[in-house]
């Protein structure tokens, strides 16, 4: 009875031992048709700096990292209608109405960057663990953040309007058009 | 004999004691400061968007004889640059060719899009570190987004996302232009399918 027990463990180990290969097939996969019109991304960067100290600690432990997050500003292409766009032939104008410009959080780096880093000779260096602990705290400080400052999405929002102007201005002056562009509320 | 239990007790109350004490004031106590985020940079474009994604993944990877296991939420798109696209308005129709794709995956916002459940050490060594540098941890990470990006080129997220994309231009540039538009796509499986085999 001994055999298979030991066949059991050293296949155990050979599996661990050879799973050299990333493994990430999906656990749960959305995948969304969309029209959007991207004018605008922005990244923003938060910086966290960790310290653990106790009575009987003897040296530092402070480590200091940081990440960009991502946000862009976006037409939905779907809400455009036909009347949308009204073409003047005598005067060769033209009258646009874009959809709102709508933003949204698109993600976050994947990496983390090391700023600063002093752990004692005694103290622990910091673990996979805790750094995911660091980056959920900034994360949610950032989610706060870009809720209660508006600043983020109206400096977002001007830039994609800005573009939006220019680049549909670009495309009807080169078919003859003066256009007149406006955005929806 | 009632003396002696009575010590005992006693003895035993006061070790419960210290052993309480130690715990609530000897665990070192974390503080973490977060910054406000700071602006980097905002950019301009003009992208055509036609897929976004969501994705959580297992993450199972070996790096210097140390296991990672974590969970990964993962939010992207598919999108193509058209400021860069071939537009040729002359004649009676207008030409389009679509633009390659532009593939981004980016760690999730949700709550704890990054998870990890455990890390070991693979050597015989007793006394060798199970914990992963952050360097370790970012070369994983980027294992992770060329993998799931090789996926989306696999499952045909890629082909659909470029179908959807001449399908998308062509409406919106029949409107602008009010002329027959034809947009062609050279590269229906993806314009760096190769690269991701």
């Amino acid at each position: 009875m001994k055999l298979p027990k030991t066949l059991l463990v050293g296949t155990g180990m050979l599996l661990l031992v050879g799973c050299s290969k990333t493994d990430n097939t999906e656990l749960y996969q959305e995948i969304k048709s969309v029209d959007k019109m991207v004018f605008a991304t922005m990244a923003i960067t938060k910086t966290a700096k960790m310290e653990s100290s106790g009575w009987y600690t003897v040296g530092k432990r402070i480590a200091v990292y940081s990440y960009d997050s991502y946000m862009r500003a976006y037409i939905d292409l779907s809400a455009l209608q036909m009347d949308d766009l009204v073409f003047d032939e005598t005067n060769k104008t033209v009258k646009v109405t874009l959809p709102p410009v709508i933003t949204e959080i698109t993600g976050r780096d994947m990496e983390m960057r090391k700023e600063y880093e002093n752990i004692g000779m005694l103290r622990q260096d910091l673990d996979s663990k805790e750094r995911a602990e660091i980056k959920e705290q900034a994360n949610k400080s950032f989610k706060e953040e870009v809720e209660e400052n508006p600043m983020f999405k109206e400096q977002l929002t001007e830039a994609a309007k800005r573009k939006a102007r220019k680049y549909f201005e670009a495309i009807f002056e080169s078919n003859g058009y003066t256009p007149s562009i406006d955005f929806k509320s | 004999m009632t003396k002696k239990i009575k010590n005992i007790i006693i003895l035993a109350a006061i070790a419960t004691c210290a052993i309480v004490l130690f715990f609530w004031l000897g665990a070192p106590k974390k503080n973490t400061e977060i910054s406000k985020g700071q602006i980097k940079d905002v950019k301009t474009l003009a992208q055509l968007c036609t897929v976004d994604l969501y994705n959580e993944v297992p993450v199972l990877d070996t790096i210097n004889n140390k296991v990672l296991f974590a969970v990964q939420k993962q939010r992207g798109s598919v999108s193509f640059d058209l400021e860069n696209m071939q537009v040729n308005t002359d004649g009676d129709t207008v030409k389009i060719v679509l633009s390659p794709e532009i593939v981004e995956i980016n760690e999730a916002t949700e709550d704890n899009s990054w998870q990890v459940i455990d890390s070991k050490n693979l050597s015989f060594n007793p006394l060798a570190s199970d914990k992963l540098t952050d360097k370790e941890e970012n070369q994983i990470k980027a294992k992770i987004k060329a993998n799931s990006k090789k996926i989306l080129y696999h499952n045909g997220t890629i082909e659909r996302a470029r179908a959807e994309g001449v399908k998308n231009l062509q409406t919106l540039m029949t409107k602008v232009y009010r002329k027959p538009v034809v947009v062609t796509d050279p590269t229906p499986k993806g314009a760096h399918y190769d690269e991701n085999k």
